[in-house]
């Protein structure tokens, strides 16, 4: 090895230190946490007083098919409405093309807990806009914080507002890298402008628009500051509580360790299981 | 004492070999020229010896010292890259002193040099501008400038005009041909182009896939090549090469029979070792090297597929429908056309033989 | 020819019929924002629909003052996110490099365990990342436990190993064969050709820090230690509190991020669309 590549070392040095610290060295703990029962001093290994406990924990299933509502309602529509803004956002017709973006892309920078407060704000059932803007058209007011199911879909609504901008970004820049030949060819081939998306745009973004959907499932299966804030900490009784307030609360209220890493690796399994299903289907594709 | 010396080097990425056994010895002030299809290993060879590569055979010293774990920027030497590599975010004086500057090279003395490296190059006019706002032929002249200013012991330029139009290239060439007399330093330069090899060196290397096929002063690899990829590399329109078989061999002469050439018989001097009868062997013609017909050993009956007037010189290719095209030159004459046919004379004194292996037999 | 021209028109109002409303939508909630913002208790909870902005943002403010030290809370996310920022560019940028544009024994290795782990979730960290930083160094609701654990985030590795592995090898050859040290080449040529997917870099992790939530909730949640966000988040679903001015603070910690996302859009974008091209 040349002598030059031990400066390797001393520029690598410095950030290895902390993120072994606090990201491999975690990983590990909290892994092994996950078999101990550390609700008593000192702790001790017991596999079965988390892992045991999780797979017949009520809440589990609750926080877990909670999280899975929104994940199958939440990410199709989100990344559907993504490919859409980008696709309309790129149309050489369009006027005003910054306004546009910036409406869209806005919300990715606004804080969660900024607009957790407005959107609790909006969507309260006796004074909020939304409400009233559905009374004005004659449609009754409808309960968003004390009924289950429209907590959830408020939820959605919200996560999606926030969070589609930021995957129509990605598409849009995806859209960009397509070079406009193959569209000029089509044209003097006479196909249409829908079928010129379904057959050539579509297959070529299938690779980018996987990525979000990757992304977006990995996100949204860690929501946490939207049920703690908006719909105040999963309610109504536990109505909205996902699998990271359900951690949240067993690790950062009940202080049990053990049983939120149990949590965290279920998380992590999940993770695991859909990077690797996206691996899969990418090179399917290929 | 030789400036610059090469003993049995090797280097190899892995298990893939890409240069084998390497030995040199330049002399100082020599311009050297490594010269070799793409993907030889010319940059890789070049590179072990600046130090960017690290060897894994043999021995390189500069001077009288072995450098083989010398730093590159104690090795003496100075590089020009085929990219410029100019730093794009310095301007033309900051690009020429920016080594000087974080070595400590003291103020005034970087001062100076920057200064006498824009009089002998003549950039002065460009010291404010950055890379970008150069043509390629200024940003070509701040890369030399810039390892001028180093003040090396051997300069080292890989492949530095290969990014320039033809003209500029003919230009630049004369230029570094003037600086190499001007500052007399060692040079060794990488190209693939032949003519910039014979033009530019004392001493040519043929380089190809990692070995060294031959060494020697640009004349003698064109009248004597070892082998015949150095033949057919050296010297431009190429050589023409002619397959054939050997039919008698008795010591003294042998006599072959041009298989694609209408089997035309020739007979040659040729002592040791004598190919068998029998024998595929090649016939090497340069296309100035043909005589008019009847004033050599052999006559070539030819057809003309394209003739080339330059007004100089006349360029015939010929026989291409027999699968084996021949270049000739010739200067006396402006008439031959298409479809026409010519007899030509193959002179004995220029003829080289090689044997299917491509070694060189006569 | 005509009909042609007539197409595109027709296409053209289909699109922006269908872009106008939807951005309107999306648009909205920020809108109100800023319309709660500048409301009173009262205009926020009257019956009436009010779509238009009043004049009590100041009076918000003080509201918002009352409640919880937002000041002092604003001045620590600022402190914490420029000097997260700062550190974080330099740190992944120097390990970048370092993945790069050296070879060394461990490099694959590194290279391996990043980007295999990059997708797993926060919620696997943040368990022994608290009781580490709370319970072992006893380090809860100071600066050191705001800024540094964070610093993990390997996105600017990747980031800057994929910008530097973009520039030409000859470059930092040539400064090598002049004798610049390494770490000059890496400061004096390396960064500075940087310099784009550095600001791209920066603004995503200052957007990062800046929001953050979950960590300095867990960690600095003592009134006086608290980031913005925290302070404003302990607000929300408390009775006796200001709407106004909980919007009021929402504002001032949207606009300044706003502010910047406007002026340094092309960078903002370039750094998310980079993201995803791994
Ligand atoms: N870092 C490397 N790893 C593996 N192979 C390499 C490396 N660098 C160069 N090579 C190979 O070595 C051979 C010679 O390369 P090079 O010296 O650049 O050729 P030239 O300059 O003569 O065109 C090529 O086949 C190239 O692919
Ligand atoms: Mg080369």
């Amino acid at each position: 090895m040349q002598l030059r590549n031990r400066a390797a070392y001393g520029f690598l040095a410095p950030y290895l230190l902390i993120f072994a610290a606090f990201w491999i060295w975690p990983i590990i703990s909290s892994f092994m946490m996950s078999f101990q029962n550390t609700r008593i001093n000192p702790w001790v290994f017991s596999p079965g007083a988390n892992w045991g406990r999780l797979f017949t924990d009520p809440a589990f299933y609750n926080a877990l098919k909670n999280t899975m509502i929104i994940l199958v309602i939440q990410v199709p529509v989100m990344i559907t409405l993504a490919t859409v803004m980008a696709v309309l956002l790129n149309s050489p017709l369009l006027k005003a093309r910054g306004l546009f973006r910036f409406a869209f892309f806005a919300p990715v920078v606004v804080g969660e807990v900024a607009y957790a407060a407005v959107f609790r704000l909006m969507f309260n059932l006796d004074f909020g806009i939304i409400n009233k803007l559905l009374n004005s058209v004659g449609i009754a007011s409808i309960s968003w914080f004390s009924d289950a199911s429209a907590a959830m879909a408020l939820l959605i609504i919200a996560v999606t507002w926030r969070w589609a901008g930021y995957n129509t970004i990605i598409i849009l820049a995806g859209l960009q890298s397509i070079p406009g030949d193959v569209y000029e060819a089509a044209t003097l081939d006479r196909v249409s402008k829908l079928r010129q998306f379904i057959y050539i745009t579509l297959p070529l973004l299938k690779p980018i628009i996987l990525f979000c959907v990757v992304l977006s499932i990995i996100g949204s299966m860690q929501l946490f500051t939207e049920p703690m804030l908006i719909t105040n900490r999963g309610g109504p009784g536990g109505g909205t509580e996902t699998l990271g307030l359900f951690l949240y609360r067993q690790g950062f209220t009940s202080l049990n360790f053990g049983y939120a890493s149990a949590i965290a690796y279920t998380m992590a399994a999940l993770a695991i299981l859909i990077s690797l299903l996206n691996l899969w289907v990418g090179r399917d594709a290929k | 004492m030789a400036e610059l010396s090469l003993k049995n080097v090797g280097k190899r990425f892995g298990s893939y070999e890409i240069i084998r056994n390497a030995s040199l010895e330049v002399a100082d002030g020599e311009f050297v020229v490594f010269v070799g299809p793409s993907g030889c290993g010319k940059s890789t060879l070049l590179r072990m010896i600046a130090g960017l590569e690290p060897i894994t055979d043999g021995e390189i010293s500069i001077g009288d010292t072995v450098v083989n774990n010398v730093e590159p920027a104690d090795r003496g030497i100075a590089m020009v890259f085929q990219s410029y590599a100019l730093y794009p975010h310095m301007t033309v004086e900051e690009n020429l002193a920016f080594g000087l500057r974080m070595t400590g090279n003291p103020k005034a003395d970087t001062e100076r040099r920057v200064q006498r490296v824009a009089d002998i190059l003549q950039i002065k006019e460009l010291m404010k501008r950055r890379p970008k706002q150069l043509s390629g032929g200024q940003r070509q002249r701040v890369a030399i400038g810039r390892a001028i200013v180093r003040e090396p012991r051997v300069f080292l330029f890989d492949e530095p005009l290969s990014n320039l139009d033809a003209e500029l290239r003919v230009q630049m060439r004369v230029e570094i041909s003037r600086l190499h007399k001007e500052l007399g330093t060692t040079m060794i330069y990488v190209t693939h182009d032949q003519t910039e090899a014979m033009t530019l060196a004392n001493k040519i290397v043929v380089l190809r896939s990692g070995n060294i096929e031959q060494i020697g002063a640009p004349l003698d690899l064109y009248d004597n090549p070892a082998n015949q990829f150095v033949a057919g590399f050296v010297g431009s329109p190429k050589m023409n090469f002619m397959s054939a078989e050997i039919v008698a061999a008795d010591g003294e002469n042998v006599t072959l029979t041009l298989v694609n050439q209408g089997n035309v018989q020739l007979t040659l001097p040729l002592k040791n070792p004598p190919p068998s009868i029998g024998d595929k062997v090649t016939l090497g013609v340069r296309p100035e090297h043909f005589a008019k017909a009847g004033e050599g050993i052999a006559d070539l009956t030819i057809k003309v597929d394209v003739a080339e007037h330059l007004g100089n010189t006349s360029y015939i290719y010929a026989n291409v429908a027999g699968g084996e095209q021949l270049i000739i030159e010739r200067e006396e004459s402006r008439n031959e056309n298409i479809r026409d046919t010519l007899t030509i004379a193959i002179k004995s004194s220029h003829a080289l033989l090689f044997d299917s292996d491509g070694n060189r037999l006569r | 020819m005509k009909s042609q021209s007539r197409s595109t028109l027709i296409r053209s109002l289909s699109l922006h019929a269908v872009l106008i409303p939807l951005a309107l939508v999306w648009l909205f909630p920020l809108w109100m924002m800023f319309v709660f913002a500048t409301m009173p208790d009262y205009g926020i909870f009257s019956p009436q629909i009010e779509l238009l902005p009043s004049t009590h943002f100041i009076e918000n403010v003080s509201n918002l003052q009352a409640d919880t030290d937002f000041i002092r809370a604003l001045i620590i996310s600022i402190g914490v996110a420029i000097t997260y920022t700062v550190l974080s560019v330099l740190l992944t940028s120097m390990a970048g490099w370092a993945l790069a544009r050296y070879s060394f024994v461990g490099k694959s290795l590194v290279i391996a365990i990043i980007l295999g782990t990059i997708t797993l979730p926060y919620f696997v960290v943040v368990i022994p990342q608290f009781i580490m930083v709370a319970r072992e160094f006893k380090m809860a609701n100071t600066w050191i436990a705001l800024i540094v654990p964070p610093l993990f985030n390997s996105l600017g590795v990747l980031f800057m190993r994929q910008a530097f592995s973009m520039m030409p090898v000859e470059l930092f050859d040539a400064a090598r064969v002049e004798g610049v040290k390494e770490w000059q080449i890496f400061l004096r040529i390396a960064l500075p050709l940087a310099r784009p997917t550095m600001a791209a870099l920066a603004i995503i992790l200052f957007l990062a820090s800046w929001n953050n939530y979950l960590w300095p909730l867990l960690i600095n949640s003592r009134p006086g230690m608290m980031t913005a966000p925290v302070a404003l988040g302990t607000l929300i679903g408390l009775t006796k509190v200001s709407w106004g001015g909980i919007m009021a603070g929402a504002v001032l910690l949207t606009a300044p991020i706003l502010v910047i996302f406007i002026l340094l859009q092309r960078h903002f974008i370039a750094g998310i669309a980079a993201g995803a091209v791994k």
